[in-house]
Formats: structure tokens, C-alpha cells, sequence
């Protein structure tokens, strides 16, 4: 199954998710546009209810009532606006163009079968001609992220322990040669030993098999070991994007810096470690006008207040903040 | 003050016609925890910090091995007249969403511990509403806009100081943070740690703090001590600013080469050290409980199991630093900032 072996371009463009509350319909994700470059890994970094996980669901299609994508598009070479497909086009796209790895893997495998026996559904509602083959790729797959391919192959999945069951998830993913890779907290609830063989194992299989990966964590410091470019995204936007080096080192968003700010850290002056104040918000309590930020925010201006900051693009590098307008000297070290 | 002497605990669990399987889930564990002071136990999921955290908090049996309150052996003691010391260490639990009950307000979850506290005390039953309120003041949150909600109306991070605050109506001399954190989100972490150092400092309340993420220990307060826990035995111990610094065991040094360098802020310690194997393969009770996984092994490793103490380090000098370890060697397993 050999096929162009060039990563797809995923286009994000005004993409707008909203839920249905008593309320009325809130936005979850507003107006988000966003390119992962072919062949790159993009981390996605927000907190509970900034709407990474609905960012991710869109990428397949795949919001669930009481959610609705109410605007933009999510354009993928080779395969055109995934917003407009439907049926059974979808239902083939998932799987063998975008491959999805869930959030805690345990509850995405089915109990009652065999990893084996899943596999071999998923084949056939792909229409995979040889099955056998299907198996010895899976376990070759198996193989290369350090597992026993057969032994897990014949395993329920409460045999298997977490970092198995993460590995099973990406092997799944992958396994029908899909080029766009989403992992959607690929290690959230793993040991420290663990998430470091995972990360490690998510960057070479993108490398060996060039595709374009998107991973969404709560976590900046799992994003910062695998990614090529971060997007920071509070409140259904996306704040801050670019190269991660960059945002990490000198980041221009106040909710970027402070975010950097608040992680605990091995080394360095614990005093100069800070939590963000206030609290993130959540569907109810999202401002309405003006930026969604402005409530946490050290450099609160009286434009905040009425005016949503526009995304910027600078040295390749995007913002939407009106105080990081002009560029302002950051304080490197404190972060040091 | 509280010490345990070579606790143990093995859970039995229920066979198959080959026999019981025994989990041993602590192998002879020496602690102090001091008044005032902050304890951390770190290690993987299985490793038994859990399990002793819940002896400690008088949830869970020991089978050998003697826990000592303020001079008292425990063992000394029938199950009634033991209350009055557990009273004093309270637990709080790790996931906030699931420790209080959703069908009572913030003001019921805190009244019923305080009437009881009320009862003990010989106080009356207004101060309860009094203490209330200076309890959530305490732990930072508007008394006013939490007392009459329920925890579903709160925030995780809102929610965790609650459960603090419980846990502060029995007046305790000590609290035990099971990854008090691990579920709060990243912006707010800090500020749970930063009141679990105020409460040490206020009210002199010591912090047991157990956790799997080493970096979150050096924020519960200075002087700190640092138990590394592997397979229900300690193997490295010492004030959590030298362990996380120069490291001596290949287990610790492989902890904190696992965790994450922020690309742009820091850059990777020169030596790291990978486990050759994953935890779920091959584990052997012979000999050094690492050996199996650990890059150094030597044949020694395999047959013999080394035994918590301390070597004078390289430098020959005595060390408050304790490994167990045939082979400790300091290695720059952490990474350093950019600039610094």
C-alpha cells in the first residue's frame, strides 16, 4: 500500500463550533483558522473548556450533538473540504485518510474483543482486500513501538497496561496507512517513564511514515518534547501559533506567558513560578465582546473591553492580542 | 511527629487453582515526617506511595512494622483510642470532582465535620457558620459566593480548595496530598501548591504530598524532604532541592529524564538515563528490584539487593542523602535553562 508519500496540508479556516445550551447556541470554538504544515507535528495547548478537544473532533467531521460546526472549513490535500462530506465518504475518510487516537485509550477499546478481533473489524469496514496483510502490518507496527505483536494481538484490553493500550490506540490509527495523525491527550494519565516512550515513539512513527501530526494536551511540557509548532488556544480561539522553540522562548500572548509561567519546573527560582489569576472559563461565562482574555489579564487596556483582537502574522508567527501589537521586550530570564 | 519502622504490606489477591497471587505493595518502608515539615513520596502507579499515604492517614492496615504519632506506638493502642490521633491527619483526596457529595451545598459539606469538631470542642453551634466561613478565607475562596452552591457550580480548582478546607475543620496536625494536583488545570496549579506552602507556614500543619510529578514537589515549601519509591521500597531519600538536583540512584535519574524539556526555555541534562526494559516486563524479586530495568547492572545487581543508606557520596563527606544503590553515581540527568 504504498502512496504518495508527500504529508498532506490541513487548512483550518473560520472554523466555528457552537453547542446548544439553554442559553442558546455558545461557541466552543470561534473563528479559529489554523495550517499544519505537511510533514510537521502541531501541538495544540489549552485548559479545560478551551475547545482543543472540539478542534480535533473537527478534523474528522465528527462534532456530536449538542454541538454543530456553524461555519468554515477544514480543507485536507487530496481529499477537499471535510465539512462537506458525508456518508459513507466520511465514514471511509475516518480511519484510512485521518487517523484518530482517543483520549484515555482503555475506554476507546472495545472489552469483550480481542485487540486482534477489532483489528480485523476495522479492516472490514474499510473494505481491506487482504486481511492477512492488515495483520502483519499491524504487527510490524506493533514491533516497532516495542511490543509483542502477537502476544497483544490475542490480548482484551484490561490485559494490556496504559502505555500498551496507547500504543494499541496509535497502532490502530495508523495501521490503514492514514496520513493525518490526530492524538488527542496521548498521554494524559501515564507514568513519567511511559509518557516519555510514548512521545518518543509518536515522533518517529511521524517521521518514518511523513504525516502530518496534531497532538491536543493540557500539558505544554508533552507538546514541547514532540512538536515542531505550537498553537496556544483559551476560550475557543486560537491565540498564539508558531514555531515552538519561539512561543516557549519568547511568547507575545499574556495568557502564553503566564501559562509558561505557572508550570512546575525542575530547575530555576521557584518564586518567579506564578499561577495564572482568575479562573478559565467556561461556555457560560466566555465574554461576549471584547477578548476573552482580558479578565486574567496583566496588560489589560481599555480596548479589551470592547474590541476582539485581530490575528496578527509576524515572522511567521501569529498573535491575537492588542498589547502584543508592537513588539515588546520579553523578560527572557525571568523564565530561566 | 510521625515515623514508621519497616512497614510492610502485601495485598492477597483472590487465586486461581494455582494458588494466591501475592502483590507485595511495601517492602519494609522507614519514614519520619517531622511537625511542620513537608515529606513528598514520588514513584510510578504501583509503586506503593498510595498505599502508604492511606496507612499514614489510618485508611489502610499495615501487616508488620510500627507507626509511631507524637511518641505513641500505634500498636499499643485498640482501634477506639487510635481515632483520636488520626483525627489529627487528614487526607486529601486526589480527583476533586468525585470527593464531595453533588447533591450538598459547599455549606452542608462543611457543616457536618464542624458540628462534630463543635461537639469535641464543647463549642457552640453558631461558631460552626463562623468557622465556616474562616476556613474558605483561608484557603483563599469567597465565603459569600461558595457557602450556598453546590460543587458542580464550582471550578476543579475552586473545588480542591473546598476539599482543603474540609479537611482543615478537624483541626489537623497534618494533611496528605494524594496528587492533589494532578487534576487541576495547568494555570492553576501553582496556587494549590502555593496554599499548601501557606497552610505549612500559618498554621504549622505538615504536608505529606505524594505525587508522580517530581517537579510539583519543589513547590509545596522549603526544606522539603523526598522519598523516591520503587516496587514498595525507598530508594533514594533527601531535602527534594538535592535529590532533584544530583540525583545518585539510576531509578531517580531515570524519573527525571523522562520529564518533558521545554524546547526554547531549557535544554536537556548531558547524561540521561532509559530504563532498558518498560515496567510491565519482566520483574524479578532477586536482588536489586531494578536491576532488571537499570543500564548499570552489574551481576552483583541480580543476586543481592542493596539496602537504604548512605556512602559518603564521591566526594567522601557524609550526606543526609540516602540511595540504595551498589553502583550511585551523580549524573546531570535535569534540564538547565537557557540563559540562566
Amino acid at each position: 500500500m504504498t502512496r504518495d508519500s508527500a504529508a498532506p496540508e490541513v487548512r483550518i479556516r473560520d472554523l466555528t463550533v457552537v453547542y446548544k445550551t439553554p442559553a442558546g447556541e455558545l461557541p466552543a470554538v470561534s473563528g479559529v483558522s489554523l495550517t499544519l504544515t505537511p510533514g510537521t507535528i502541531t501541538g495544540v495547548v489549552g485548559e479545560s473548556g478551551s475547545g482543543k478537544s472540539t478542534l480535533a473532533l473537527s478534523l474528522l467531521n465528527a462534532v456530536q450533538p449538542p454541538g454543530r460546526i456553524a461555519a468554515g472549513s477544514v480543507e485536507i490535500d487530496g481529499l477537499g473540504d471535510v465539512l462537506h462530506l458525508g456518508g459513507e465518504d466520511l465514514r471511509r475518510t475516518r480511519g484510512r485518510k485521518v487517523g484518530y487516537v482517543f483520549q484515555a485509550a482503555q475506554s476507546s477499546l472495545n472489552p469483550l474483543k480481542t485487540v486482534g478481533k477489532q483489528l480485523l473489524d476495522l479492516g472490514r469496514s474499510h473494505d481491506v482486500a487482504d486481511l492477512r496483510a492488515l495483520v502483519a502490518d499491524a504487527k510490524a507496527l506493533l514491533a516497532r513501538m516495542g511490543l509483542d505483536g502477537a502476544r497483544v494481538l490475542d490480548s482484551h484490553q484490561h490485559e494490556l497496561s496504559g502505555g500498551m493500550r496507547q500504543r494499541v490506540g496509535i497502532m490502530l490509527a495508523l495501521v490503514l496507512n492514514a496520513q493525518v495523525v490526530v492524538l488527542d491527550e496521548p498521554t494524559t494519565a501515564l507514568d513519567m517513564i511511559t509518557q516519555a516512550t510514548i512521545l518518543r515513539i509518536i515522533r518517529e512513527v511521524h517521521e518514518e511514515r511523513a504525516l502530518t501530526t496534531l497532538v491536543i494536551t493540557h500539558d505544554v511540557g508533552a507538546v514541547a518534547e514532540v512538536a515542531d509548532d505550537l498553537a496556544v488556544m483559551y476560550g475557543g480561539r486560537v491565540v498564539e501559533h508558531g514555531p515552538i522553540a519561539e512561543v516557549l522562548g519568547t511568547p507575545r500572548h499574556p495568557y502564553t506567558q503566564g501559562l509558561i509561567r505557572a508550570i512546575p519546573r525542575l530547575s530555576g527560582d521557584i518564586s518567579l513560578a506564578r499561577a495564572l489569576p482568575g479562573r478559565p472559563p467556561t461556555l457560560g461565562t466566555l465574554p461576549v465582546v471584547g477578548c476573552v482574555f482580558r479578565e486574567r489579564c496583566d496588560k489589560r487596556m481599555e480596548i479589551c473591553e470592547t474590541v476582539e483582537p485581530e490575528t496578527v502574522t509576524y515572522d511567521g508567527r501569529t498573535v491575537a492580542c492588542h498589547a502584543a501589537g508592537r513588539p515588546a521586550p520579553v523578560k527572557r530570564r525571568e523564565y530561566a | 511527629m510521625i515515623t514508621g519502622t519497616a512497614i510492610t504490606k502485601t495485598f492477597k489477591q483472590r487465586g486461581n487453582v494455582l494458588g494466591k497471587r501475592e502483590v507485595p505493595a511495601l517492602r519494609g518502608v522507614d519514614f519520619a515526617i517531622p511537625k511542620g515539615g513537608a515529606v513528598s513520596f514520588i514513584g510510578e502507579s504501583g509503586c506503593g506511595k498510595t498505599t502508604l499515604g492511606r496507612i499514614i492517614a489510618g485508611l489502610e492496615t499495615y501487616d508488620s512494622g510500627e507507626i509511631v504519632i507524637d511518641g505513641t506506638p500505634m500498636s499499643s493502642l485498640t482501634h477506639r483510642n487510635r481515632q483520636p490521633y488520626y483525627r489529627r491527619i487528614q487526607l486529601i483526596h486526589q480527583d476533586p470532582y468525585s470527593a464531595l457529595n453533588p447533591t450538598r451545598t459547599i455549606h452542608q459539606t462543611l457543616e457536618a465535620p464542624l458540628r462534630l469538631r463543635a461537639r469535641q470542642t464543647g463549642r457552640s453551634k453558631g461558631w460552626c457558620d463562623v468557622r465556616a466561613e474562616e476556613l474558605l478565607d483561608l484557603v483563599g475562596i469567597d465565603p459569600g459566593y461558595v457557602l450556598p452552591r453546590y460543587p458542580h457550580q464550582l471550578s476543579g480548582g475552586m473545588r480542591q480548595r473546598v476539599v482543603i478546607a474540609r479537611a482543615l475543620t478537624m483541626d489537623p496536625e497534618m494533611l496528605v496530598a494524594d496528587e492533589a494536583v494532578s487534576m487541576i488545570d495547568v494555570s492553576l496549579r501553582l496556587g494549590i501548591l502555593g496554599l499548601l506552602r501557606d497552610l505549612r507556614e500559618r498554621l504549622g500543619v505538615s504536608v505529606l504530598f505524594i505525587t508522580h510529578d517530581i517537579a510539583t514537589a519543589r513547590y509545596v515549601g522549603d526544606e522539603g524532604e523526598l522519598y523516591v519509591i520503587y516496587r514498595g521500597q525507598v530508594v533514594e531519600r533527601g531535602p527534594t532541592e538535592t535529590i532533584i538536583a544530583d540525583p545518585v540512584h539510576p531509578y531517580t535519574q531515570s524519573l527525571l529524564s523522562a520529564i518533558p524539556v521545554l524546547h526554547g526555555l531549557e535544554r536537556p541534562g548531558a547524561e540521561q538515563v532509559v530504563p532498558t526494559e518498560a515496567l510491565d516486563e519482566g520483574q524479578t524479586d532477586e536482588g536489586c528490584l531494578f536491576s532488571r530495568r537499570c543500564p548499570f547492572s552489574t551481576a552483583r545487581c541480580e543476586s543481592e539487593r542493596p539496602v537504604l543508606g548512605h556512602d559518603g557520596g564521591e566526594s567522601g563527606e557524609a550526606t543526609v542523602q540516602l540511595h540504595a544503590c551498589f553502583h550511585p553515581r551523580r549524573r546531570s540527568v535535569i534540564p538547565q535553562g537557557v540563559g540562566a
